[in-house]
Order: structure tokens, then C-alpha cells, then sequence
């Protein structure tokens, strides 16, 4: 197979000579290896390095100069926000928040010394991130609006991959609504890989919503670790329909007595989108529960891939653990893959999986036709029905009502 | 272990050993240890390069990994992969001429070779370490055109068919252990049921793995033809000993257009002991190909045994409404593993397949449920249900479900569940109230949990297995 990528360390800037060396190593270990392919079990059903060579000529790793500053807000909600471009902080605003609740500096790569020699691409990370944030809230502060924080990317980025690292502390008793949103029609092929390490202190709760607003040509991989505390409670929301590569790659590790967690998504893929979300959940400590919902429609050539693991440890006695995957098949060029696992040590547990695949039942649509709604208005309600159901049990109307009517309007537009 | 150990030793009732004198191949692996079973078994020279190439091809492939249970290095020099019994050089014709040791040793596990037990309808090819010793009932099958003997003997007398489907399901170079297998495979059973002909009766075979320090490898071929029907049932049983043996063996079923087979195990290896000492290292490959329209082939295995289980019978749907199913109970108890589950390839259309498979931990061992569903693209309107529990006892033992599911056109469905919980202490407390002491009632409960696998089995083998189910658990509660 051909070369078709080349990775500079030089050209990130202001680098002590330690870090250089660290850093060597990490992309020497990646040359190794290449990007992952079918033959690695975690990227089973997406041959990665196939997809990459397949579509770019030479990738190589962003610069940072970039000029664009401006971007499109949300404008349905109030919020708080952080600008990235390229993965670096432009700006941010937290006027609607009290003062010192919150600090925001730039990620800092000096204590990294990660070798993670099973994931190539987080080798990959460690060799060439720079910028990311940190961002931590202090104790006893519930955020009065959440956080957007626009992932924008400059239409410049050509055959380019960009590494950057976060990091997100949430204190005691801290409460967070966290928007990443990622907004870029970009017709080039660019590529992001990011890791971010969240970690909820004692009694915290924290919704991460993840969405995605129009159609671009990015390839994503995010590699997310999140470590609970007692009674902490984690949900994630995952509707990213419209990216042309994206693997999310969550890992939950419910330390401590009580811990919630929660895994929601929808997607509709539509053309030769490939998506894939695979999670592991580690139940370390005794009565702490979890929840996945995983749902996918696929028309065209679209594949999607749902790898979610469960593993209970020997101490984590009284776990509730559930997993349910579910994909409409609406074209038969269209594929769905799944991999639900179970992995139990411990005997007084309730785990349970399911997962189904199938076309929309002809039945309801012949009971919707017969009531005068046309077939095509007949399907949009049904994978709206099938899709929007992750969203029944948000509490937060504001924000719940806005991410219907994305979600309306990522399937209306196919 | 001692033999005054095993004496005392009740909970394996299977484990003693038969003192007979053996013939043994030369030890170890090499291209004389082909050519000397080849020999041995007067074997055709297209058979001997058959085996050549299999052994060839063995030395560029490496053993897989990938499995949960891992086990020490298998040193394939230090086995004997020929021994058979001396007094079966010259074959006796009928059941008088037979050894009576081994006779004994039939009677001991309950085989119905004489008589009386012909009374169950049950026709038996035993296959006394890796000899077929004597084939019951083959007149009678031998009327309806059905062919029911040794694989070996099926090399010599129907060369035809066995060049045509041997090696046709699970081809030569696999993977290791059935790349192993074809190469020094010694005997197994062969099966022909000829067009339109149901099989009036059960076909059986007990294997037993005797000599120490002996592979088993076995190879079975089932041949349904159009519109036939056939059961079939497997039993095992393998004497005690300290050390750990490998049993690789194959097995291919073939059912062409309308044809059934229904392939029964129930798989008793000696587990090792208490302590996870010895034990048989079962490492088997099992693929039926549904060829033909219509056809079906249904799997249904109680494992019970063995220290390290390793198998996916599978079933590849090729024929256009051809049927799959997979019924499975694997019990392990101490130290054992199984790494078990089935493989349903759809490649034909509205093909069906049904997997069932319960799980129950208990001690230290570890079970595993693998299984893959794979419908093509071209495979429309096709459908699998897929159930699997799996039942824990105690916290030292693990259950774990890995099932890759893989759906490839709009009008398929496929579904799948699992869950995994352990005994219900509502009901033990129920049980308990009414009499029933806990190890009573837990087998009670378990019987409850396996059934819908218990009832695919033939009436004779239901019972046996719900005996084992029971024996296998003992002492795992209180």
C-alpha cells in the first residue's frame, strides 16, 4: 500500500527537548503500526487505514496559522461558549456565570507522558496534539446555561489532520450542560483526532451533548475517558449525522458506589457515510448503574458500527446494566454491524443486551398511507418516532426542544 | 494421579482406564507420522496426498490467539497421534470377536452395543481411541441404501463420495486444528443418506479418548442428499488422568436440496479436577453447509466436560430458504473455560437461522457465548433470532457474551438478546420451603433455565443430559 501520510513534530512550536524526545517516540511507535486497520479488533468493522488511503493523497499535520476568527452562533438559547479553531482557543465568554467559578486555560501538554501502545491513533495524538483545552468548574456551582463550545475548522485544512487534547474537571456538586458543536460544510478532506479526559468529582452531573450541524468532508476520531466518583452522574447525547468519517470511542469507569452513566445517540446516515460508536463501560464499584441507547438509520451506501462493551468487575455486586442497539436498514447497499458485549465477574448483577436491525415495518407505513399521509411523510415520522426517542427523558426543555428540531432537521434533509 | 486416587475419585464415574495393548505411531509430528496412518490404514494415495498437503500447509500456519481461555504451549512433538487397540488389526465381523475388555469398557459407559440395547433403536459406530470397533445395525441401514460406517472404511469403499465432500466445508487450510486434523485425522464416522430416504433410526457414536498421551482426531462426514432425513448424536466420555490431551477434531455436514440433519452432543470430557489439574483441551471444528433449497441443519450440544472448551459449530445457509438453528448449554464448573457459540452465514435467500445458547458459571470458571450472524448483501429476506443467558454462580466465575452481528440488505432482521443474572433466590427460597434441599433445587432451577435446549434432544439423550446437568454442578452451591 502506498505512503500517503507524513508527520512533521517540528511543526508545532515552543516544545522543551524532553517533550520532543517523548514525542518521537510516540509517532515512531505509530509508524509502526499505520493507521488501524480491520485486522485490530477494535477497528473490526472499520478498516480505517482502507477508508484514509482510499480518499487522501498525502495527510499531513496542521500548521496552526489559519486567519478565520468568525463563526455562526447558536442562536435558539443562551449561552455561555468557547471558540476553537483548529482545535485552539479563539475566545470564550462565560458572562452569564458567576465569577471565578470557572477557569479555562490551555490544555497543558508538559505532564503528558502517555504511551498507549494498543491505540494508534492515540499514539498519533500524543505525538502531534497541541492546543485543546482545560476547563474545570469549582465546587457547589450549578452553570446557569451551558457551554457551547464551537469545534470549527478552517476551510483551508486540505489533506490535514489536527491533534489536540481537553481535559474537563467537574468539582462536587457541580452541574454542567456541555454543547461540543461542530459546525463546517468544508468540501476538503481534513481529518480530527482528539482525546478528552473528563472526570466527575463526588455528587456531579454533567450532560455532554455532542451534534453536528451540516454536511462536511471531516474525518473524526474521539477518544473520550470518563472516571465517576460517588453518585456522580454522566449522560452522553451523540447526534453527529452528517460527518463523512466519525468514530466515537467512549470509555466510562464508574469508580465509585452509585455512579450513573448514561450513553444515548441517533443517526441517520445517508450517502457513503460510515459512523461508528463503540463504548466501554467499566463497573468498578458495587451499585452503580448504566444505560445505552444506540439508534441508526442507514440509507444509501451509509454503514454504521455500534461496539459497546460492559464489564463488571468481581466487587461491582448490584450493577444495573443495560444496552440496546437498534438500526432501521432502509437501502440494501446500507450496512449495520454491532458487537454488544458482555464481560461479568460478578453474580448478583442485571445485565442485559439487545440489538436489532431490520426495514421500517410496511405495516405502519400502509396504516399511515391509508390515513391520507404520502409514504414519504409516512417514513420521515416513523425514523423521526424511531430517532427521537433517545431524547424522551431530557429534563432540559430548552435544550431538548432545540436538539429535536436538529434532529428533524438532519432527517428531513435527505 | 494414583490409581487408588481415582478410585476414590466417584464424581467422574468415566474415569478408568482400560488396560489393552495399543499400537502406537511413532511420536510426534512429522511427514512419517502421516505416512505411517496413511499406511496403516491401507488409505488410497490420493488420501496419503491429501494428508501431505495439509501437513505442508500446517507449517506456515500459526495456532489462533484470539480465544479467552489461554492454555500452556501444546508440545505436538510429544503426542502419539495413532494408537489403537492391537486386536482390532485384524477386525472382527461381529460383536463375539470383539475384545471383551472393550466390550467392558462399553458396558461401563452405558453404550448400547449388544441386545438388549439394540431394543432403543439406536445404531452405534463406538470409535475406541481412534479405531472404529464395531458398527451395529448396518444391515438394516444397508437396505435402505443408507451407508453408516468408519471414515476410513468409507476411503476404501466410497471413494467417491468421500473425494467429492471431504474437506468441501471446512477446507483444508482453515485453520490450525482442523489443518491439524486433516492431516493426521485417524478415524470418525462417515454418513450417506440417500435421496427421499428418512433414516429409520438414531445414528450414534461414542468417542473415548483411552490411550495416555494420545490426540483424538476424528473426522466425521454427514452427507444428506435430496430429501432425506437424518439424526445424528455424538457422546464423550475420557478417562482421568493428571496430564491434559487434545482433542481436535472435524466434523461436516452437507444437506442438499429438502434434506435435514439434526446433529446432537452431548460432550462429557474429563474437566480436570478440583483444582484445575488436567482435563481435555477440546478443541473442535464443527460446519454443516445447508447446499441446497429448503435444506435444513440444526445443532444442539450440551458441553459439560472438557477443561477448556473451544468451539463454534456452525452453519453456512447457501440454499435459497434453507434453515440454521444452534441449541447450546455449556456448564462449567471449577476451573474449566468454554469459549463456545455458533457462526450463521446467510448467503442464500430467505434463509432463517435460530440460536439459543445458555450459559451457567459456577467456581472459577469462565464462559464465554461467541457467535457471528453475517447477512450478505444478496441474502434477502432473511432472518435470525438470537438468545443468550447466561446464569452465574458465585463471584469468582465470570460469563461473558461476545456476538458480532453483521446485517447487509434492507429486508433482513436480525435480533439478539442477552442477559445474564444469577439464580433467582426467590425461587431457591420457594424450592427450599417445600422440601427440596439446595443442591435439589438448584438443579431444578437450572433444568428449568436450560429447557428449551433439553427438549431439542432425542428422548434418550434428554435424560442423560439433565443427569449431567445436575452432577456437573454439584457442590457449587452453599
Amino acid at each position: 500500500m502506498k505512503q500517503y501520510y507524513d508527520f512533521k513534530i517540528e511543526k508545532i512550536k515552543g516544545l522543551s527537548q524532553e517533550e520532543i524526545d517523548s514525542r518521537k517516540k510516540n509517532l515512531e511507535l505509530f509508524y509502526k503500526n499505520g493507521f488501524p486497520n480491520k485486522k485490530d479488533e477494535d477497528w473490526k468493522f472499520s478498516d480505517l487505514n482502507k477508508i484514509l488511503s482510499n480518499n487522501f493523497n498525502n495527510i499531513s499535520n496542521n500548521d496552526y496559522l489559519f486567519k478565520e476568527k468568525n463563526f455562526k452562533q447558536i442562536h435558539e438559547f443562551e449561552h455561555n461558549f468557547i471558540s476553537l479553531f483548529n482545535g485552539q482557543i479563539i475566545s470564550s465568554d462565560f458572562s452569564y456565570e458567576e465569577k471565578n467559578k470557572i477557569s479555562l486555560k490551555v490544555f497543558n501538554y508538559k505532564n503528558e507522558k502517555n504511551l498507549d501502545k494498543k491505540n494508534s491513533l492515540n499514539l498519533l495524538n500524543h505525538a502531534l496534539a497541541s492546543g485543546g483545552f482545560s476547563l474545570e468548574i469549582s465546587k457547589n456551582y450549578k452553570l446557569k446555561k451551558p457551554i457551547v463550545i464551537y469545534n470549527n475548522f478552517s476551510n483551508s485544512l486540505n489533506e490535514t489532520i489536527v491533534n489536540y487534547k481537553n481535559s474537563i474537571i467537574i468539582n462536587e456538586n457541580s452541574e454542567l450542560n456541555l454543547i461540543n458543536y461542530i459546525d463546517n460544510s468544508s468540501k476538503e478532506n481534513f481529518m480530527v483526532n482528539t482525546i478528552e479526559n473528563i472526570k466527575m468529582r463526588k455528587n456531579s452531573s454533567l450532560n455532554n451533548i455532542l451534534i453536528n450541524n451540516s454536511k462536511c468532508n471531516g474525518y473524526f476520531y474521539k477518544y473520550t475517558k470518563n472516571d465517576l466518583e460517588k453518585n456522580s452522574n454522566l449522560k452522553n447525547y451523540l447526534i453527529l449525522s452528517g460527518l463523512k468519517f466519525n468514530k466515537l470511542d467512549i470509555e466510562i469507569n464508574l469508580n465509585e458506589k452509585d455512579s450513573k452513566s448514561s450513553v444515548f445517540s441517533a443517526l441517520n446516515l445517508v450517502k457513503n457515510e460510515h459512523q461508528e460508536i463503540k463504548t466501554r463501560i467499566n463497573h468498578n464499584a458495587p451499585h452503580c448503574h448504566s444505560y445505552q441507547k444506540v439508534k441508526k438509520v442507514l440509507n444509501n451506501e451509509s454503514k454504521g458500527v455500534y461496539q459497546g462493551k460492559i464489564f463488571v468487575k468481581n466487587i461491582a455486586q448490584k450493577t444495573d446494566a443495560y444496552q440496546l442497539s437498534g438500526a432501521l436498514i432502509l437501502d440494501d447497499a446500507a450496512e449495520f454491524d454491532a458487537k454488544p458485549e458482555l464481560e461479568i465477574y460478578a453474580d448478583d448483577v442485571k445485565c442485559s443486551h439487545g440489538s436489532s436491525s431490520g426495514s421500517v415495518d410496511l405495516n405502519s407505513i400502509h396504516y399511515l398511507k391509508s390515513r391520507g399521509i404520502p409514504e414519504r411523510e409516512a417514513y420521515e415520522l416513523l425514523i423521526n418516532g424511531f430517532l427521537s426517542e433517545i431524547l424522551e427523558k431530557m429534563q432540559e426543555s430548552e435544550l431538548k426542544n432545540f436538539l429535536i428540531k436538529k434532529l428533524e432537521r438532519q432527517i428531513n434533509e435527505h | 494421579m494414583k490409581a487408588e486416587d481415582l478410585k476414590n475419585n466417584k464424581e467422574y464415574k468415566y474415569g478408568f482406564t482400560t488396560e489393552i495393548e495399543n499400537i502406537k505411531s511413532p511420536k510426534g509430528l512429522s511427514e512419517e507420522t502421516v505416512k505411517f496412518i496413511s499406511n496403516i490404514k491401507k488409505e488410497p494415495k490420493w488420501m496419503l496426498e491429501w494428508r501431505l498437503k495439509a501437513f505442508n500447509r500446517l507449517k506456515v500456519l500459526k495456532e489462533p490467539n484470539w480465544q479467552k481461555p489461554k492454555y500452556p504451549k501444546i508440545n505436538y512433538q510429544d503426542l502419539y497421534y495413532y494408537s489403537a487397540p492391537k486386536s482390532a488389526s485384524e477386525k472382527p465381523k461381529s460383536l463375539d470377536e470383539i475384545d471383551p475388555k472393550i466390550l467392558e469398557t462399553y458396558k461401563k459407559l452405558g453404550i448400547p452395543l449388544d441386545e438388549q440395547k439394540r431394543l432403543n433403536g439406536i445404531a452405534v459406530d463406538a470409535v475406541f481411541d481412534s479405531v472404529s470397533v464395531a458398527t451395529t445395525f448396518k444391515d438394516e441401514l444397508t437396505k435402505k441404501g443408507i451407508i453408516f460406517c468408519s471414515i476410513s472404511e468409507a476411503i476404501q469403499k466410497y471413494p467417491e463420495l468421500v473425494k467429492k465432500y471431504l474437506g468441501s466445508v471446512i477446507p483444508l487450510s482453515d485453520h490450525y486444528f482442523a489443518t491439524l486434523n486433516s492431516a493426521v485425522f485417524t478415524d470418525g464416522s462417515f454418513v450417506y443418506i440417500p435421496p427421499n430416504t428418512k433414516c429409520p433410526m438414531e445414528l450414534s457414536t461414542y468417542f473415548r479418548i483411552n490411550a495416555s498421551e494420545t490426540g483424538q482426531f476424528e473426522r466425521t462426514l454427514i452427507i444428506a442428499d435430496k430429501g432425506s432425513y437424518v439424526s445424528y448424536l455424538e457422546g464423550c466420555t475420557a478417562p482421568m488422568r493428571d496430564e491434559n490431551q487434545l482433542h481436535a477434531a472435524n466434523v461436516e455436514l452437507i444437506a442438499l436440496d429438502d434434506a435435514e440433519i439434526k446433529y446432537s452432543t452431548v460432550q462429557n470430557w474429563y474437566p480436570g479436577d478440583e483444582k484445575g489439574v488436567g482435563g481435555i483441551y477440546n478443541f473442535v471444528t464443527k460446519r454443516g453447509a445447508c447446499r441446497g433449497k429448503n435444506s435444513k441443519i440444526s445443532w444442539t450440544q450440551v458441553e459439560t466436560g472438557s477443561a477448556i472448551t473451544w468451539k463454534y459449530p456452525s452453519c453456512i445457509l447457501q440454499g435459497d430458504n434453507s434453515v440454521g438453528e444452534f441449541y447450546s448449554i455449556a456448564i462449567t464448573n471449577n476451573f474449566q473455560k468454554a469459549d463456545t457459540g455458533t457462526k450463521m452465514i446467510h448467503l442464500g435467500k430467505n434463509t432463517k437461522s435460530k440460536i439459543i445458547s445458555k450459559g451457567i458459571s459456577a467456581g472459577n470458571a469462565d464462559n464465554m457465548y461467541r457467535g457471528l450472524v453475517e447477512i450478505k448483501n444478496k441474502a434477502i429476506n432473511s432472518r435470525n433470532y438470537t438468545q443468550c443467558d447466561s446464569l452465574l454462580m458465585g463471584n469468582k466465575c465470570g460469563a461473558h457474551t461476545i456476538p458480532y452481528i453483521k446485517n447487509g440488505n434492507a429486508t433482513s432482521t436480525i435480533e439478539h438478546e442477552a442477559t445474564t443474572t444469577k439464580i433467582n433466590e426467590e425461587q431457591l427460597y420457594y424450592c427450599n420451603q417445600r422440601g427440596l434441599d439446595q443442591e435439589e433445587a438448584v438443579s431444578l432451577i437450572v433444568n428449568g433455565f436450560c429447557k428449551e435446549v433439553l427438549q431439542q434432544l432425542p428422548m434418550e439423550f434428554a435424560v442423560e443430559a439433565q443427569k449431567l446437568v445436575a452432577i456437573s454442578l454439584e457442590g457449587s452451591v452453599g
